[in-house]
């Protein structure tokens, strides 16, 4: 089946981000589509993009085999990624991975028999003040995880609901304010330039 | 400066310190077109329209702006080393694939006030005479990219993007794109490889990006953080963001501060502040003892926590001078009884696992030999010499590398050796660490 034969607008938007001479520049975006939409990139897809695109198959494998995001094996619906660097193992990361895998009943590169979860270890994932945190594919970050929300995540998604992202900011601005440990408020009004001229 | 010049700010405290990259952070809807105008969004832009392009580089250098991507270069200077209009197409790239661990503070200027990047984006842009630019953003940074594209459809929509900026000549093309897992595509040259869909290895420098970079021809690349800076400068003024740091790190910079500690989390802070002020009155101090510190992101190799560290102001050369780096202002604690052992076997599998394996000693020594001695000690399997192989062998490695990574990888090594050989030693000869492993998932957060 082809993936992009049905879609020339997307395909056409992709390469209109890129001038004539980056073509190749698509296939990175093109790739992400087909990740994305069937949890991996089956061989003729990789075919077809090379195609798209303009370089052989072996070139768009060399590519993918480069990222930790390009699957060539079906993933689960949901893609469960823990970051184990050390921000997140010092908030538990560790534990987290080891209840994830024995709830599961998985390690790396297998599919629950459902088809729901696959799970993978990752670096960090830029939430190292909010950690630890699960990464559910491409539909959003978990973080400041406890063991219980791991759990009513693992459930909602058995149900087939995603209840979206849970990211709470780490920072402690209001209205222009910082806040500091004590909690008060600290932070002068700025003028434009224009303003004082 | 004349005997009445003001004193420099260098405390989030002091009440003439105000915020400026992170003043809108958490605001319901801060990140729309209509949230930005309303508070005075695009009007730095539409300044520096007006102005030669040369003056707002002669700007930014006053500003005493450095690159808050890491290396702390100038950004006037970087600027300068573009060609005058040749006839070429120039390009300027923002480097939104923030992965240094410990690092967390372009992804928030991203997701909550995307539109002060943009802004930032145009006045370089303009300055370089640079009319197409790309914001590489991370793959994994989903709500951020989301948020990216919204405004950016909304700035073309209302004429800030596309032809004819904001009225004036100026053309402005941006698009984003968006990475897939490889933390060296924030090494900016492999950046270029990656955004022409080539596999990310770094490029052979000279020639520099100005010269010959994103498909051969000129082009500049910047940090989030370092574009947003911009808007401000030009908003606000040069001898503003000059007013505050100390030294040469000069201007309003975000912090990172994560491990254990009451308030982890990101704090704007004017430069030159010290590293006991953002632990202790804006994260609340830790939540158990403390052993190291790691500066600036996972590269920087780690400081003793002890006060003559802690009263260092977190400028560049303070920090340089006590042998580590500010790098992304990144600070990670290392709690007392987490066995360092294994904290900077965490680190090393990163830089392991993170190799594009393009050069010998990187991929051979750090993701062959380096990450195997660490595996082996925290196994409890070393043997007492393994503790000076690691070092023999970190100084094979030292400068030899084609690009940063593998010296990047040396900072935590190298230090922790340095400052806790017993407990190397320890583990090493006993098979034991000194600090055994206990839970730390805390109920996941109940902090
Ligand atoms: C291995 C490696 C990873 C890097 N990762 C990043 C990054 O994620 N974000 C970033 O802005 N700079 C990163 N840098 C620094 C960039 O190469 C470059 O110096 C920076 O983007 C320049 O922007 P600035 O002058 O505004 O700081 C990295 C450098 C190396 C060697
Ligand atoms: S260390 Fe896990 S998100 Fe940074």
């Amino acid at each position: 089946m082809r993936y992009f034969d049905d879609k020339p607008e997307l395909v056409a938007a992709i390469l209109a981000k890129y001038p004539p001479q980056g073509r190749r520049s698509s296939l990175m975006p093109l790739l992400r589509e087909v990740q994305t939409a069937l949890h991996y990139v089956p061989a003729e897809q990789i075919e077809e993009i090379a195609e798209i695109v303009g370089v052989t198959a072996t070139e768009v494998r060399a590519v993918m085999s480069f990222y930790s995001t390009y699957s060539t094996v079906p993933q689960g619906k949901y893609h469960l990624q823990v970051c184990a660097t050390l921000s997140c193992a010092l908030a538990g990361s560790d534990e987290l991975w080891d209840d994830l895998c024995e709830t599961l009943g998985i390690s790396p590169g297998e599919v629950t028999p459902d088809g729901l979860f696959s799970v993978q270890k990752v670096e960090c994932l830029g939430s190292c003040g909010t950690a630890p945190l699960v990464q559910v594919g491409e539909l959003g970050y978990h973080e400041r995880l406890s063991r219980q929300d791991l759990h009513a995540l693992l459930d909602a998604l058995r149900r087939g609901e995603y209840p979206g992202p849970h990211s709470p900011l780490p920072v402690f601005v209001h209205s222009g304010q910082q806040e500091d440990a004590a909690g008060a408020r600290h932070g002068a009004e700025l003028k434009p330039l224009g303003e004082n001229l | 400066m004349t005997a009445t010049a003001p004193r420099p700010i260098t405390s989030g405290l002091d009440p003439r310190f105000a915020l400026s990259l992170y003043a809108h952070v958490g605001e319901q809807g801060s990140w729309t077109l209509e949230s930005y105008r309303a508070r005075g969004g695009y009007q730095a832009a539409r300044r520096a329209l007006s102005m030669d392009p040369d003056r707002i580089i002669d700007e930014v250098k006053a500003s005493g702006l450095r690159g808050r991507g890491g290396a702390g270069f100038a950004t006037g200077l970087k600027w300068s080393f573009m060609p005058l209009k040749d006839g070429r197409q120039h390009y300027l790239l923002c480097n939104a694939d923030e992965s240094e661990p410990g690092s967390f503070k372009d992804r928030y200027l991203m997701s909550e006030d995307p539109h002060q990047l943009i802004e930032g984006m145009l006045i370089a842009g303009y300055a370089m005479r640079a009319t197409v630019g790309y914001i590489y953003i991370r793959g994994e940074y989903i709500l951020a990219a989301e948020r990216l594209e919204g405004a950016i459809s909304e700035a073309r929509a209302a004429g800030i993007l596309g032809s004819k900026v904001l009225g004036s000549d100026f053309d402005f093309q941006l698009q984003v794109h968006r990475g897939a897992g490889a933390y060296i595509c924030g090494e900016e040259t492999a950046l270029m490889n990656s955004l022409e869909g080539l596999r990310a290895n770094p490029r052979l420098k000279p020639p520099f990006p100005a010269a010959a970079g994103l498909y051969g021809l000129p082009t500049t690349i910047n940090n989030v953080e370092t574009l947003c800076a911009v808007t401000h400068i030009l908003r606000y003024g040069a001898s503003w963001h000059a007013q505050m740091g100390s030294g040469k790190s000069l201007g309003s910079k975000l912090y990172q501060i994560s491990g254990p500690v009451h308030r982890p989390g990101v704090y704007e802070l004017p430069m030159g502040t010290t590293f006991a002020e953002l632990i202790e009155d804006w994260a609340g101090g830790p939540t158990e003892p403390i052993k190291a510190i790691i500066p600036g992101g996972s590269s920087c190799p780690m400081l003793p926590y002890q006060q003559d560290i802690l009263d260092l102001p977190m400028d560049y050369e303070a920090v340089a001078a006590k042998g580590s780096m500010l790098g992304t202002g990144g600070v990670i604690l290392i709690p007392q009884n987490y066995c360092i052992v294994n904290a900077t076997w965490n680190l090393v599998r990163f830089y392991a696992h993170e190799s594009c394996g393009k050069c010998t000693p990187c991929r051979e020594g750090i993701a062959g030999w380096m990450v195997h001695v660490y595996e082996k000690l925290v196994r409890g399997q070393g043997r007492p010499e393994d503790v000076d192989l690691i070092l023999d062998m970190s100084d094979n490695i030292a400068g030899k590398s084609f690009c940063a990574l593998a010296d990047a990888c040396l900072g935590p090594v190298q230090s922790s050796i340095a400052l806790f050989r017993e407990e190397y030693d320890h583990l090493a000869s006993t098979g034991q660490p000194l600090y055994p492993r206990q839970s730390r998932w805390l109920g996941g957060g109940a902090r």
